[in-house]
């Protein structure tokens, strides 16, 4: 029987994954700065050092480079640990313990170590947090083999990728979009896992792919809904993993649509578009393609404080609607 | 490549523009960077730079009046670049010379809205600029299936360039009949002449134009000379390339009589109707026992003479197929059966299968089809045998068989007299010239050049 399915809000559903893990292997346990008795500085984690105690949800200092050393030490001594950053900003800080330490080990040490770790990286700009609390580094990271990258977009995928990412023998780290967190959405109860590195087309169509993921899903679904209403149809491709990729869902819907597109917060020179562009140029795929592909990424510049301008520097629902329309029309 | 001078979205909600003033006036050569125009808004004013260096020409947008953001108001032709006028311009103004057109004065310029099907300046302008015209991939794809030439196709995207609708639309265009085309809707479309009734009534069409003795082609039962476009592509022949459509095939009306020497009737006064009296023939399946029987007959002589699984070398044939073929009228009935003519379980093309259902539409063609095959291919039967007449043919012959026909058994070329050339493809079934383009164009390379 599947399992009741209640609305729940991103944050909480990261929550009860983190809930589910804790009480099903002891190995599990939380680190980051203000995680415990505030409950995280978006609230995630919540009460947990209550119904957990201090020894499972560990304030750590604030010293990020410190918290992910004792998180690759713990995990390849045995234990599960999930590390939060405050913001995935300030991963910069923790770059050689992630990057040369936890992405390395299991390769320079012949496959005999693993290190099982999830880092929590809250991500991306729209609440006015300025330019070095809100940026969208994803792609730096998936760059690196031997990391797994994944980035939900949904209450329901956000809980099923973590859960994922806390049983993955090795390094996941999990994007979660600042303005996903109080967004609600249908949740099963207990236990289940989205598969690392698989695609969801969340919405068909024929006329262009639009790839999206995290927050751009949205924006791809409402400019859908807009386009829908002129007669043209997007076909939306919610990522959710960028490291392993999955590449044949979208040169499956390129083949069909002719068009692609793809949409992410990051800036757009190097990021996650030039990787799907490219994957598509090299497929059988190529053939089918009507149009130059379209990227929409965020500008070339530190997110403003300004709110306007902070808008203005990564895509929003009208420029999708604009640059699918042009798209579509053969107007690119 | 000229460079398109666009009225620039310069505030977030600003639909339309104003041009308030040009700074340059058209035929002025300009750098880049230089400003062009400026623009008014309700916010603001802001000058426009130049896009790219060359001299400004077109100049679509007059002071003061409300435009689209992203219209194209001038173009710039980078210095050496021909200039041609767009094909807007040009049709108003179709007789006069293109260099002694009067420069429309900024201030008389219409606005250019955004185009959905953007006109083909640069189509025209990029002509024979080295790599041909610019077609997305799948646009490329298109063309080579439906044997279309790109330069045949005008470009309806940027600059020109073009998609997949072109090729689509020009394919479609080239498959209608003119009489229909050209008809008012309301007349109802003239009768298609009966081969017989007018002199050279069958439908052909030149493929290739060129010097020296050509090559006539002749399809097959249920296709049309459009199935050869793709082959003539590829095949680099030197000499003009003939094409014809059978009665009751293509765009060629219905035959009085269907019997072969009907046919080759109604073909030798086509090939005759062009002015031809001795060519190259390339003869593939039901068509080759026309061909050989319209030598045998009728004042035509063969240079060389290629047969491409040809009909009338044995009784056997799929009447299954040719049944089924008849019957089928819609995509997923059509199908299966034009599978059985390749050996390649991947083929039939998409692209096939729509131009032979389209052929399938015209319910004249259909009964004409059935009227013939109850006549050569009665029960199942091929009751029509070219052996005879081919041992009298003086032509050098090829006789080219795919090993896994599933239409006429390739084993019919046993017992040809010696002097015929037999090629023998594996893995190639009913339709040797799409399934080995270029061995069955180089065999009719050499026939043409032993016959010469």
């Amino acid at each position: 029987m599947d399992a009741p399915v209640r609305e729940l809000s991103f944050a909480q559903a990261i929550y009860e994954a983190l809930a589910i893990a804790m009480e099903a292997d002891p190995r599990v346990f939380l680190m980051g700065e203000d995680i415990g008795v505030y409950g995280g500085a978006f609230q995630v984690t919540g009460d947990l050092v209550h119904r957990f105690g201090a020894e499972r949800v560990r304030d750590t200092p604030i010293s990020e480079l410190g918290g992910a050393g004792v998180a690759v030490g713990a995990a390849v001594t045995g234990m599960r640990p999930v590390y939060e950053f405050q913001f995935s900003d300030f991963a910069t800080l923790a770059m050689e313990q992630i990057v040369n330490q936890a992405a390395k080990m299991r390769y320079m040490l012949g496959g005999e170590v693993s290190v099982p770790l999830v880092f929590r990286m809250p991500c991306g700009s729209g609440t006015g947090a300025a330019a070095q609390h809100s940026q969208s580094l994803e792609a730096w990271f998936a760059h690196v083999p031997g990391l797994k990258v994944v980035e939900p977009s949904t209450p329901h995928d956000a809980k099923g990728l973590l859960l994922a990412a806390l049983e993955d023998p090795d390094p996941v780290l999990v994007f979660e979009h600042k303005l996903l967190y109080k967004m609600k959405g249908p949740v099963p109860q207990g236990h289940y896992t989205i598969p690392i590195g698989e695609a969801a087309t969340v919405r068909q169509g024929r006329h262009v792919t639009v790839v999206a993921s995290a927050i751009m899903v949205h924006r791809a679904l409402e400019a859908a809904e807009t386009l829908a209403q002129e007669g043209i149809e997007l076909e939306v491709i919610d990522l959710r993993s960028l490291r392993p990729i999955d590449s044949r869902t979208i040169i499956e819907s390129v083949k069909k649509t002719t068009r692609l597109m793809s949409v992410y917060e990051g800036v757009k020179t190097l990021g996650i578009g030039a990787e799907i562009s490219a994957l598509i140029a090299e497929s059988e795929a190529f053939g089918y393609l009507d149009a130059p592909i379209v990227r929409l990424g965020g500008a070339e510049c530190p997110i403003p404080y300004n709110p306007e301008l902070e808008k203005a520097a990564v895509p929003q629902v009208p420029d999708i609607v604009e640059a699918a329309r042009a798209l579509a029309g053969g107007r690119t | 490549m000229p460079v398109e001078v666009i009225l620039p979205r310069v505030d977030m909600d600003m639909a339309t523009g104003k041009i308030s003033r040009w700074y340059v006036a058209d035929g002025e050569t300009v750098t880049k960077g230089q400003v062009l125009f400026e623009i008014e808004t309700d916010k603001a004013a802001m000058e426009v730079d130049s896009p790219s260096a060359g001299t400004i020409r077109d100049i679509a947008a007059s002071e003061g009046t409300d435009i689209p953001v992203g219209s194209r108001v001038a173009w710039i032709f980078a210095e050496g670049e021909a200039y041609a006028p767009p094909v807007e311009a040009t049709a108003a103004a179709a007789a006069v010379p293109a260099d002694t057109r009067p420069a429309p004065a900024p201030s008389q310029g219409a606005p250019v809205l955004p185009p959905e099907r953007s006109p083909a300046p640069a189509a025209s302008v990029t002509a024979g600029a080295g790599n041909g015209p610019a077609a997305t991939p799948l646009a490329r794809r298109l063309a080579r299936e439906h044997g279309l030439e790109l330069a045949s196709v005008p470009g309806s995207g940027p600059r020109g360039r073009i998609q997949a609708r072109d090729v689509l639309v020009r394919a479609e265009a080239l498959a209608r009949p003119a009489a229909i085309q050209s008809s008012a809707p309301a007349v109802p479309a003239p009768a298609r002449p009966a081969a017989a009734s007018a002199g050279g009534g069958l439908h052909r069409e030149w493929l290739q134009r060129g010097e020296g003795v050509p090559i006539v082609l002749v399809h097959g039962f249920g296709a049309s000379l459009d199935g050869w476009r793709s082959f003539v592509t590829g095949a680099a022949f030197d000499c003009p390339v003939l094409a014809v459509d059978l009665p009751g095939h293509g765009r060629s009306g219905p035959a009085e009589a269907w019997s072969l020497s009907a046919l080759a009737a109604a073909l030798e006064d086509a090939v005759r109707g062009e002015g031809v009296a001795s060519a190259h023939f390339v003869a593939h399946s039901l068509g080759a026992a026309v061909t050989v029987t319209m030598l045998d007959e009728l004042p035509v002589e063969a240079r060389s003479l290629t047969l491409l699984s040809p009909a009338g070398l044995g009784p056997e044939i799929n009447g299954a197929f040719v049944d089924g073929f008849l019957r089928a009228s819609k995509r997923e009935s059509l199908r299966p059966w034009l599978k059985l003519l390749f050996a390649d379980p991947d083929e039939p093309r998409e692209a096939f299968v729509a131009a032979t259902l389209r052929q399938k539409a015209d319910a004249a063609s259909v009964a004409a089809q059935a009227a013939l095959a109850a006549t050569v291919f009665p029960d199942g039967t091929q009751a029509i045998d070219i052996r005879a007449v081919l041992g009298r043919l003086t032509a050098p012959v090829k006789v080219m068989f795919g090993v896994d026909d599933r239409i006429i058994p390739a084993r019919h070329v046993q017992g040809l007299p010696g002097e015929i050339g037999v090629h023998l493809f594996s893995g190639v079934g009913h339709m040797p010239y799409l399934e080995r383009r270029e061995a069955v164009a180089r065999l009719v390379r050499e026939a043409v050049r032993s016959g010469s």
